[in-house]
């Protein structure tokens, strides 16, 4: 095996791993960047449709951070809000220094459009593949270590337990190339390993939660996880991807169903199809229940520069500008929602305002953690923003507490069981299923958008059964080579993470924000709180619930209202 | 012409310089080079997820995408409702 020493290790290499390398490499630590793909084209970054908050010098933040506060329902730390929207500034700067292409007028100025969701927040439009070049660029100038095609299989412990009591002291793994076990031990350990998801809804498959089950088993607390459940409208045709949703909405996109009318005048009339995608989904599915369906995206009215921008900006959008479809400028176009394991920050491990997360030495930052700043509601463009801003705060604090720390130490013989787990597939005897089976049986439990909003104990109970069978799966499958080796240790992590948000949501026995019970379909005012997850010595998941923080608090929250339906209760059972 | 295809994605390889900017690009590990030709081969043509991201960075315009539905994983609300689209 290969050992390594570095004074912060990150894992993942998108917006947040990367401005955390940067930050740190600034701060003269050591810094090794590892990610199973090829760091700048991994992850969900390059594909994220390029809108990002932006506020700029001159920009009344307070209004800002209102806005994302008060739509957020008070449910985050407002101290986070601040910084994400102060830390965001900047780095929109150093977009600008390094010439990344950002969408603007005639006058030059950045365009800026009212973010999905929001009505004073700003977002602009950029080229995301460029700023990730740009990014693995600058790291790279400043001496950081990247290693490409390393998948990451297990956090190392400082006691070689898991849950350790003692902290996190690096991570191991297996070149994806030539199968070579790699540790990395570490004063400093960053999570940045992007979204929970599952293979095959999103396009997105290699963000499947790795950097969230390696954490969870190693004694991480996972907050929210019911909030996990999210989408967007992706499924064009039934055959085709659809660009970016929140895109064509900023430029004018309108949702119509079967009889032609715009039904979002009846659930949100104030935003329409910018409201939030939840709302947006659930409405969706109510006129689907109701048999108004099939639900349209109607670009007959989109401005000009959309068409010019999805051609330059956006290369999935060229399926709008072929003859695989009727044109788009005369005719809607039948469009569909996802919904399922998706979170950007809805949920995820919590972290400080540095960056820190609950164990010792290890710190998350990007979609993997819990944005803070705008609680369970992420408008269009503040996923991205938290990714760089998070990453940024992330890199500082793990450079400047390894200034201080000794380099770990970690027995042998834990190295070797380790080495041993994770390449034990590849010995294994012929299994009844292959990696793919498995991640099939997983991506089954999104098929229904329906029955993924529209949840109660029962269909929960279920779908913890499957995640508990691909987990025993897991643990007897054969990987034919390195490949599959990798997508069996993503379908362990999937099913972790899936697991954990299942009986998250059976532990929430109310219905509010996204989240909603049929069983339980009112809201429940002593579930005001952030709900934690941790995993015990004995395998069990015990739950904790805090209280949102008054320190900072700018914006009070109203008296809560006991006894309503939640939102998606409401729009499902038409009393929206 | 030489060329080779597997699903979704295909590699013109007359034209291709074998840089192996597609291997880089793909987050999948769909793309492997091949040693012996020092050009690409589609190892895993099931995991591609059609993100453009090869095609996108390809300097001699030799990946061909088809557009239609990227994965084999994905279910359709529509067909649960019957609904024709």
């Amino acid at each position: 095996m290969d050992i390594l020493e570095t004074d912060v290790l990150i894992i993942g290499g998108g917006f947040a791993g990367c401005w955390a390398a940067l930050r740190a490499a600034d701060l003269k630590a050591t810094v090794t960047l590892v990610d199973k793909a090829y760091v700048s084209r991994s992850g969900a970054s390059t594909m994220s449709g390029g809108i990002t908050t932006c506020p700029l010098d001159g920009d009344d933040l307070d209004i800002w951070a209102e806005e994302f506060i008060v739509r957020g329902s008070y449910m985050c730390d407002q101290r986070w809000t601040y910084q994400l929207l102060e830390g965001q500034r900047e780095r929109i700067k150093d977009y600008i220094r390094w010439n990344v292409p950002i969408s603007r007028g005639p006058d030059g100025a950045i365009r800026r459009f009212a973010s999905r969701g929001m009505v004073n927040v700003r977002g602009m439009q950029y080229q995301p593949k460029v700023a990730m070049r740009e990014l693995r660029r600058q790291i790279t100038a400043r001496g950081a270590r990247i290693l490409d095609r390393l998948f990451i299989t297990e956090l190392l412990t400082a006691d070689g337990e898991w849950p350790t009591r003692s902290g996190i002291a690096g991570a191991v793994g297996f070149d994806v190339y030539t199968g070579q076990f790699v540790v990395i031990k570490a004063k400093r350990t960053i999570v940045a390993t992007g979204m929970i998801a599952m293979k095959g809804t999103h396009r997105v498959d290699n963000d499947c939660g790795d950097g969230a089950a390696m954490a969870f088993r190693a004694g991480g607390r996972l907050v929210d996880m019911e909030f996990t459940f999210g989408g967007t409208f992706n499924v064009l045709l039934k055959k085709f991807d659809f660009p970016s949703y929140n895109v064509a909405v900023a430029h004018g996109a309108r949702l119509i169903n079967a009889r032609g009318e715009r039904f979002m005048q009846q659930y949100d009339p104030e935003r329409l199809e910018r409201s939030e995608l939840s709302h947006v989904v659930a409405a969706f599915a109510k006129e689907i229940i109701d048999g108004r369906g099939p639900v349209y995206v109607d670009l007959r009215h989109v401005d000009d520069s959309y068409w010019t921008d999805i051609a330059k900006l956006h290369r999935g959008g060229s399926i709008l500008l072929t003859d695989h479809v009727p044109d788009p400028k005369t005719n809607p176009l039948a469009i569909e929602p996802t919904w399922g394991l998706w979170a950007s920050g809805r949920s995820g491990l919590q972290i400080d305002l540095g960056g820190r997360t609950n164990l010792y030495g290890l710190l998350a930052a990007g979609s993997v953690a819990k944005n803070d700043a705008t609680g369970t509601h992420a408008s269009a463009g503040s996923p991205t923003a938290f990714c760089k801003v998070s990453g940024w705060h992330a890199g500082e604090t793990a450079a400047m507490e390894s200034r201080e720390s000794q380099s770990p130490i970690v027995a042998q013989d834990v190295l070797k069981l380790l080495q041993e787990q994770s390449l034990a597939p590849l010995r294994r005897t012929p299994s009844p299923k292959s990696p793919d089976d498995l991640h099939d049986d997983l991506a089954r439990l999104e098929a229904s958008v329906v029955h993924g909003m529209i949840l109660n104990g029962d269909r929960l109970g279920r779908m913890l059964q499957t995640t508990a069978a691909v987990t025993e799966g897991t643990t007897t499958c054969k990987a034919h080579d390195l490949h599959d080796l990798a997508k069996l240790h993503e379908a362990r992590n999937v099913a972790t993470c899936a697991g954990v948000v299942y009986r998250s949501a059976l532990d929430r026995t109310e219905s509010r924000e996204q989240f909603f019970r049929e069983d339980f379909p009112l809201t429940d005012p002593s579930w005001f709180c952030w709900h934690g997850a941790t995993l015990t010595g004995s395998g069990d998941v015990v739950f904790d619930r805090k209280d949102f923080p008054t320190e900072g608090v700018r914006f009070v929250p109203p008296e809560p209202e006991a006894g309503g339906l939640g939102p998606i209760g409401a729009i499902i059972r038409g009393e929206g | 012409m030489s060329s080779t295809a597997n699903g979704k994605l295909s590699i013109n390889l007359d034209t291709c310089t074998g840089c192996s900017l597609c291997v880089l690009a793909c987050p999948v590990d769909v793309i492997r080079m091949d040693a012996a030709s020092a050009k690409p081969v589609i190892a895993y043509p099931r995991d591609c997820q059609v993100c453009y991201l090869c095609e996108d960075d390809c300097p001699t315009q030799s990946i061909g995408l088809s557009h239609d539905i990227s994965n084999s994983r994905r279910y359709s609300t529509y067909d649960e409702f019957d609904l024709d689209v």
